[in-house]
């Protein structure tokens, strides 16, 4: 059997940052990834990132992502793609199956999972007509395929996600009709909000989608508002003509071979759902199993590959790859950009949520 | 439904050698290399199949991979993710009817 | 949230929210139960799309807090995989060693 000091699974910016640490650390790292290409939501992000200049502030996502490739390509880490881990047995060994046609296990003392979030739903009638998508789907579209994925787009959500892709949209061509939020109040960064704003699409707090009418396609949308109860008020529905509806409604970790494998779980509605209980060194309640990103709790890029470089740190450190002085050095300054990225009226309520997870009891 | 060509931050669509894919048998030009799925969205494809039980149109939905409602019957086989499947060059694409006919097999 | 009765939640398996809600008052209230009952999220996504909405729908009907619902294990694989690139030697050797 194939044997590596640490597997990483998940190659976005969690797990290349954690390859990355633990290759610098000196061991023996494979990172898989299940799709062609490495990044994972990395390349679609074409905006500039927040934060201090320690966090990239003012680079674009993809830039970050090549960054990152080039340093793990310099480390020489090897790289599976196509690649889907399948399960986790004993707590040490990955089965993995490559190209959809080749399956292997692989022993690996420790396991680093990096396998991010999937996007949420909205239901309503009509949501399964085609032109009803996830806004995660139509970024995609735009910023990796170069396709439009339709002309007149609503976007439900007015989160950070909802926000940038409505700004991205516009940006490849596309009419933003409207963005519809079924809270009081906006949800997103401000600078993002205002640029959309700006560009004259409407927002409409306390108001959903009541229906997608089309025959073979979406062609228009119902809106409705709703009452303090979040029901709809009747007569106030008004029709929009749109091909298009983006659902932004955040996401949920990636949980499965982390359960699957035994982890703990503890509830974090604020972070997504279930998470798998982890500590201040990103280890699950699994010695040989660490986490990183949003698998652990939904954040941002920054703060995911911030958890990376702490898992693939501890990791490599648990292994005996680090002298004492050089990993506390280390585990000092990512914890001190991880309290600076969750400072702030975003941030605060995220760090309550990640040392809530750390401090309930392991179950 | 079609190509970006020029993105402000993205900069012009590069060129791309062409492949030819058929679509329920009418030839397609598509990019060498690019995505079924972009390939049926540039050339303004409604629906990419119809469901088991009510025959109602999906077409994409997460676009990565992971909802599986972008399946297409490609080169004979049923339930492909046109999302994450590149185009070839003499591709045959059908549009899937329900659970696709495995080649002959009876599986309707 | 509109609660149109015919609109499917698993878009999958094409299990609409009456099917799921009757199974939920027959005493079917965990999301595996459901999926058990109802087929939903035994299609070809495996519940990737439909599992949260389904325990939102659970909780909110019977009351029960939403980790209480949602699985809380899964088998392996956890993607699908043909059967011919399972029969393979390395994996069996793996297995038995």
């Amino acid at each position: 059997m194939m044997e590596r000091d640490i597997v990483v699974i998940g190659s976005g910016p969690a797990g290349l940052c954690a390859a990355i640490e633990a290759a610098e650390a000196g061991a023996k790292v494979l990172l898989v990834d299940e799709n062609a290409k490495p990044g994972g939501q990395l390349f679609k992000q074409i905006h500039k990132f927040f934060g201090s200049r320690e966090h990239s502030a003012g680079v674009r996502g993809i830039d970050i992502g090549t960054l990152l490739l080039k340093k793990a390509e310099d480390l020489n880490i090897e790289v599976w793609l196509n690649t889907e881990a399948c399960g986790i047995f004993d707590q040490d060994k990955v089965w993995v199956v490559r190209d959809k046609s080749k399956s292997m296990t692989i022993h690996a003392k420790r396991i680093i999972l990096a396998t991010g979030a999937n996007e949420n739903v909205v239901n309503f009638p009509g949501w399964t007509l085609p032109g009803v998508m996830g806004a995660g789907a139509a970024q995609t579209m735009i910023n990796i395929h170069r396709v439009l994925p339709g002309k007149k787009i609503l976007m439900i959500g007015s989160g950070n996600v909802g926000v940038i892709v409505s700004y991205q949209l516009l940006q490849a061509g596309a009419e933003v009709k409207a963005v519809v939020e079924a809270a009081p109040q906006l949800g997103g960064y401000g600078v993002h909000t205002a640029k959309v704003r700006r560009a004259g699409v409407p927002f409409y707090t306390g108001h959903t989608v009541l229906e997608a009418r089309g025959t073979d396609h979406v062609e228009s949308a119902v809106i409705v508002q709703l009452d303090a109860s979040w029901k709809p008020i009747a007569g106030t529905e008004f029709e929009l003509d749109v091909d298009t509806i983006c659902i932004a409604a955040g996401l949920t970790p990636a949980v499965e071979l982390a359960f699957g494998a035994g982890c703990r779980s503890v509830n974090s509605p604020v972070l997504g759902g279930l998470v798998p209980w982890h500590d201040q060194r990103m280890c699950t309640s699994i010695p040989s199993i660490y986490i990183a990103g949003d698998v652990s709790g939904v954040e941002e890029a920054s703060t995911a590959m911030e958890e990376g470089r702490m898992a693939g740190l501890s990791a490599a450190d648990s292994l005996g790859y680090l002298e004492e002085s050089r990993y506390k050095a280390r585990f000092e300054a990512i914890n001190h950009n991880l309290l600076a990225l969750r400072s702030g009226m975003f941030g605060q309520k995220r760090r309550d949520a990640k040392e809530a997870i750390m401090a309930a009891s392991k179950g | 439904m079609q190509r970006i060509l020029e993105h402000p931050i993205l900069g012009p669509l590069p060129e791309e050698e062409k492949v030819t894919i058929y679509v329920d048998g009418e030839p397609v030009e598509a990019r060498k290399g690019e995505m079924i799925a972009a390939t049926l969205m540039a050339t303004g494809k409604p629906y990419f199949r119809k469901t088991v039980k009510r025959h109602e149109p999906r077409s994409i939905f997460c676009g990565i991979g992971r909802c599986t409602d972008c399946v297409m019957t490609v080169n004979g086989i049923p339930n492909v993710r046109t999302c994450v499947t590149a185009v070839e060059d003499g591709m045959v694409i059908e549009t899937q009817m329900g659970f696709g006919d495995w080649g002959g097999n009876d599986s309707k | 949230m509109t609660d149109d009765k015919d609109m499917f939640i698993c878009r999958c398996e094409e299990v609409t929210l009456r099917e799921i809600e009757q199974a939920i008052d027959e005493g079917f209230v965990t999301v595996t139960d459901i999926k058990r009952v109802t087929r939903a999220g035994m299609g070809l996504c495996q519940g990737r799309t439909c599992t949260k909405t389904i325990a939102r729908i659970i909780s909110q009907r019977t009351g029960k807090p939403l980790d209480e619902v949602l699985p809380k294990s899964y088998r392996s694989p956890v993607r699908p995989q043909k059967m011919q690139a399972v029969e393979n030697e390395e994996f069996n050797d793996a297995k038995n060693s």
